[in-house]
């Protein structure tokens, strides 16, 4: 009976360790590493290729939660934000055979793409909503990727408290996804300052923060390393997954 | 019984490596799981997210105050959940405890990383498991058939002690069968495919395994549940590991050799 005991308690001891052990292997660089190896794999099996599902007008979100960095404050946002946008472009340039700056006058007759999709959040909730915009592929034939193009970059104009500003980016392919928008208008109507406006990606088989808000250039490259920490987006520079997939 | 205190060798090298692995997987799963769910505490029988369906909710409507919400009834639970450990030493806003996630502190994308690459090691252990004891013994002893059905009941009976002698059985007697082969054939097969349920990539590959758990939502209140079955079972487990001579069954797990108990059955 002693002996039970003491392989009870053992087994108890074990199980309240986890937590401890586990924070201390997870600031364990090389550990990290290991456990970082699972996103090539999910990458490569699940991937994103797939079209995501499209819903009802019935079951669009009455509400979608405004969960990214806060609408932004910048001289040049609240300026741009005061004219309607007119005076807002959105710069294509990079690795690309020619650069272009598309008015939203030229985006508008452009959009010819529509959809109701799920918007899921890397926190778990998801939000339905109706979509117009432009096709990315549509973009990116005007500007044409040179040969060594293998990203898509989205500059955008929101920042964190310490001024970082937000940033994403796609693969080419996953950018020439049928269902990769610029997105202007939601649920029938302009997109509004707190959902992105002037213009959003919409990346609907990819976790939400992929699909960017506030987007002010789009940047074609051969490879992100130079950009900001080189991880490809500014949650995946915070230990997120560039692949997001799942 | 006739072989008592015989020892036979019972859990060939690939089940008892497959054993741990998969306990180390379990534990890290759990704990990670956890982390992602303190993320968004909450859990609704929908696809979308839809507060009129929540089935679970964790808050903190003030500082120091923690409510569990479960079918619209609301119970104070400060200290252990909504309001709990903050993994930092003090207490702060959380639906589950520091001391039971991973990292304890809260990290989104660190509990993420963890349970992405065990949820592989889980995969892995379990197809290595089957297909390596596929018409071997050791699977296909513990695989529930329709002649135990009738045996459970007395089995149960004999565990309550409110019968002498377990009814005649095999090496795993009815209700070991039937807890197995629900953990290795239901259980763990569907966390698997709800929590695939979950990921845009897949549900854009394959519309009809999210739909089939309801909806994204839905998947990851299924996902929870299971989670709460498999917790079930693993409590059960180490309770009759505990009772039914430690020793010797740590030990069969070990070295694969197993001493043959009184109320051990012999046939297949």
């Amino acid at each position: 009976m002693k002996r039970q005991l003491f392989i009870a308690t053992s087994i108890a001891a074990a199980l309240a360790g986890c937590a401890p052990i586990g924070t201390k292997l997870n600031e364990n660089t090389g550990f990290h590493k290991v456990l970082d190896s699972a996103e090539g794999l999910d990458k490569r099996i699940i991937g994103t290729h797939g079209l995501a599902k499209e819903y009802r007008p019935q079951d669009i979100s009455a509400d979608f939660p405004l969960d990214s960095l806060p609408t932004p404050t910048s001289a040049y946002y609240t300026a741009i934000r005061k004219d309607g946008f007119h005076s807002y472009s959105l710069i294509v340039n990079g690795a690309v055979d020619r650069s272009h700056a598309f008015a939203l006058a030229q985006l508008e007759k452009m959009a010819t793409a529509r959809d109701i999709t799920r918007h899921d959040c890397v926190e778990g909730w998801s939000a339905i909503a109706q979509w117009d915009g432009v096709k990315l592929a549509d973009v990116l034939a005007v500007v044409r990727p040179r040969a060594d193009a293998r990203y898509v970059v989205f500059h955008c104009m929101d920042s964190d408290q310490q001024g970082s500003l937000y940033y994403e980016s796609l693969s080419l392919e996953q950018a020439m996804h049928p269902q990769a928008l610029l997105a202007l208008r939601m649920n029938g109507k302009p997109i509004t300052p707190d959902h992105g406006a002037p213009v959003r990606l919409r990346v609907p088989t990819q976790l939400g923060y992929k699909s960017a808000k506030w987007v002010h250039r789009i940047e074609v490259v051969a490879s992100m390393h130079a950009l900001y920490s080189g991880n490809g987006g500014y949650w995946e520079d915070q230990g997120y997954e560039w692949y997001a997939g799942i | 019984m006739k072989g008592e205190g015989k020892t036979v060798y019972r859990h060939s090298v690939a089940t008892r490596v497959t054993h741990w692995a998969f306990f180390i997987a379990f534990m890290a799963l759990i704990s990670s799981g956890l982390q992602i769910f303190n993320a968004a505490p909450y859990l609704d029988a929908s696809d979308k997210s839809a507060p009129a369906k929540r089935v679970l909710s964790f808050d903190s409507p003030q500082d120091g105050v923690g409510t569990t919400t479960i079918f619209g009834r609301t119970f104070k639970t400060t200290g252990v959940f909504g309001w709990a450990d903050d993994g930092m030493g003090g207490q702060g806003a959380r639906a589950f405890p520091g001391w039971l996630t991973i990292p304890a502190y809260q990290s989104l994308a660190d509990g993420r990383r963890w349970h992405f690459f065990f949820a592989w090691v889980m995969v892995i252990c379990g197809v290595v498991y089957v297909v390596w004891g596929i018409g071997r013994p050791n699977i296909s002893q513990l695989i529930l058939r329709p002649s135990d059905v009738p045996k459970i009941l007395p089995m149960q009976l004999y565990y309550l002690r409110l019968r002498k002698h377990p009814p005649e059985h095999g090496t795993y007697n009815p209700l070991q069968k039937l807890a197995y082969t629900l953990v290795i054939f239901v259980f763990a097969p569907l966390i698997v495919l709800s929590g695939l349920a979950l990921s845009p990539g897949f549900d854009a590959s394959l519309h009809p395994l999210t739909a089939a758990f309801g909806g994204r939502q839905f998947a990851r209140l299924w996902h929870f549940v299971l989670m709460l079955a498999l917790i079930g079972f693993f409590v059960t487990h180490i309770a009759l590991v505990a009772t039914q001579g430690v020793f010797n069954q740590v030990r069969s797990m070990l070295t694969g050799r197993y001493r043959l108990r009184s109320d051990d059955g012999t046939g297949v």
